[in-house]
């Protein structure tokens, strides 16, 4: 495994999510999943590239300091 | 611990029709459809518009109770507000989606298949009998469903997809952001759709308004993030009502992924199908997935079935999927993603241009091969462009 890890993640802000799935299959390294109740993002596999932020209809997505 | 032919999970249009098809070629085979949600076809996430003729192949919508309004014109506006009427007859209908998928829905329970709402697929293993382990969660605890198939029509999110190792992944520039309101005591022409093209409204989409009835319509609008000035699909959207019907209530709300791609590389592998959203089968030009949703679900149902009948469900056996999709509409969506690629170097004053030359034809005479060929001639610059369509 790739010892490097990103400056920066991915995080969701449960409140505004509406579980719609379209970021899914936006993550190259498939590091959000979805299930009946959340969103989660996998933090460790999450390699900072930013292309969930954007299209999130509801600007749930945002980056943090990993 | 519970053994099935063939698992559904997702009772959308793919879901339930796969389940369907694969129910009722062979009455002896044990289907399982599962549906995450507690209610099929809630919470909605669509503008509910589909094509007459595609939703013939499968229910006959004339006096059904999951139609809410019949369509016979289609009316293009301008970036500038131009309007342009084109001459249709049966363009389509606007479905109630929460009746239509407990309809379809009800079709695959009366078929033989088992119907399991409230119960979602948590994950899945492949057992060395060949048959796919998966782990279920629903209101009677947690389960293990055996299947000698699963069909992933689990959307545009596609759980089912990635557990089998398919690469269901899709670029920026294919994915359109959409929000849309339910909007109450509006004026508008309600056996219309209405939709609307423009840099500065929906970057890399289109808006539209779907009429549900008389003064009622699924109000919305589709982007693409990366053309976007910043704002979320949610804010153009806001600002497009605020302008064209400020007076209507927003009484519901919702937002979605549309795929605008082509189909994945591949939409099997062994013992596992994926169709519908989840397989990226949508029209990328016009980001329609319902009819498309269901004719894979068809080849989904039949095919696993044929495998299981044969006693072969490996890849190898289910790639014939795959290229029956790929023939019917997969092939076709090709052509249309080389189109949509070609429109996105027009600008708004070429439909603000184009949208006054259709409107010097006399109105029963726009259909849209004429307003192509009329497109070529008074806008020479659309020549390469319309070459491109056809390489």
């Amino acid at each position: 495994m790739p010892s490097v890890r990103a400056a920066e993640v991915a995080v969701v802000d449960l409140d505004v999510c509406d579980r719609c799935g379209l970021c899914l299959p936006l993550c190259p390294p498939e590091a959000i999943h979805l299930d009946s109740t959340a969103l989660v993002i996998d933090r460790v596999a999450c390699t900072g590239c930013r292309k969930c932020i954007a299209p999130c209809p509801v600007g749930a997505l945002a980056m943090t300091a990993a | 611990m519970r053994a099935v032919d063939v698992l559904v999970v997702g009772a959308g249009p793919a879901g339930s029709i796969a389940a369907r098809e694969a129910a009722r070629a062979s009455r002896g085979l044990e289907v399982v459809l599962l549906e995450r949600d507690r209610a099929v076809g809630a919470p909605v996430r669509c503008a509910e518009g589909v094509g007459d003729a595609g939703l013939r192949e499968f229910a006959n919508p004339e006096g059904a109770p999951w139609v809410a309004r019949k369509i016979t014109r289609v009316i293009f506006l301008a970036p500038d507000d131009t309007e342009v009427q084109v001459a249709e007859r049966d363009v389509g209908w606007i479905l109630d989606r929460t009746r239509f998928d407990a309809f379809l829905a009800s079709e695959a329970v009366a078929a033989g298949a088992d119907l399991q709402v409230g119960t979602e697929a948590t994950g899945m293993t492949r057992e060395p009998d060949g048959r796919w382990a998966v782990t279920v969660r629903g209101p009677g605890g947690r389960d293990v469903v055996r299947a000698r198939v699963v069909i992933g029509a689990d959307g545009v999110e596609t759980m089912v997809g990635r557990w089998a190792g398919l690469d269901t992944r899709v670029p920026a520039r294919d994915m359109e952001s959409c929000a849309q309101y339910v909007v109450q005591g509006i004026d508008f022409d309600p056996d219309a759709i209405y939709l609307q093209f423009g840099e500065d409204i929906a970057p890399g989409g289109y808006a539209w308004l779907f009429p549900k009835g008389e003064g009622v319509a699924n109000v919305g609008l589709g982007i693409v993030a990366l053309k976007s000035d910043g704002r979320n699909a949610r804010a153009y959207l806001d600002a497009w009502i605020a302008r064209r019907y400020p007076r209507g209530a927003r009484t519901g709300y919702t937002v979605g992924g549309v795929i605008v791609h082509t189909t994945v590389r591949q939409a099997y592998t062994d013992g596992v199908l994926v169709a519908g959203d989840a397989a990226h089968m949508i029209n990328p030009l016009s980001g329609g997935g319902i009819v498309n949703a269901m004719k894979a679900g068809r080849l989904a149902g039949r095919t696993a079935a044929a495998a299981i009948c044969t006693g072969d469900t490996s890849a190898g056996r289910l790639a014939a999927y795959h290229r029956d999709w790929m023939q019917l509409l997969g092939d076709d969506h090709l052509k249309y993603y080389r189109i949509k690629q070609a429109l996105e170097h027009l600008d708004d004053a070429f439909f603000n241009g184009l949208a006054r030359t259709v409107n010097a034809i006399p109105r029963e005479k726009r259909t849209l091969g004429r307003i192509f060929a009329h497109a070529l001639v008074k806008h020479p610059q659309m020549i390469p462009v319309a070459a491109r369509f056809f390489i």
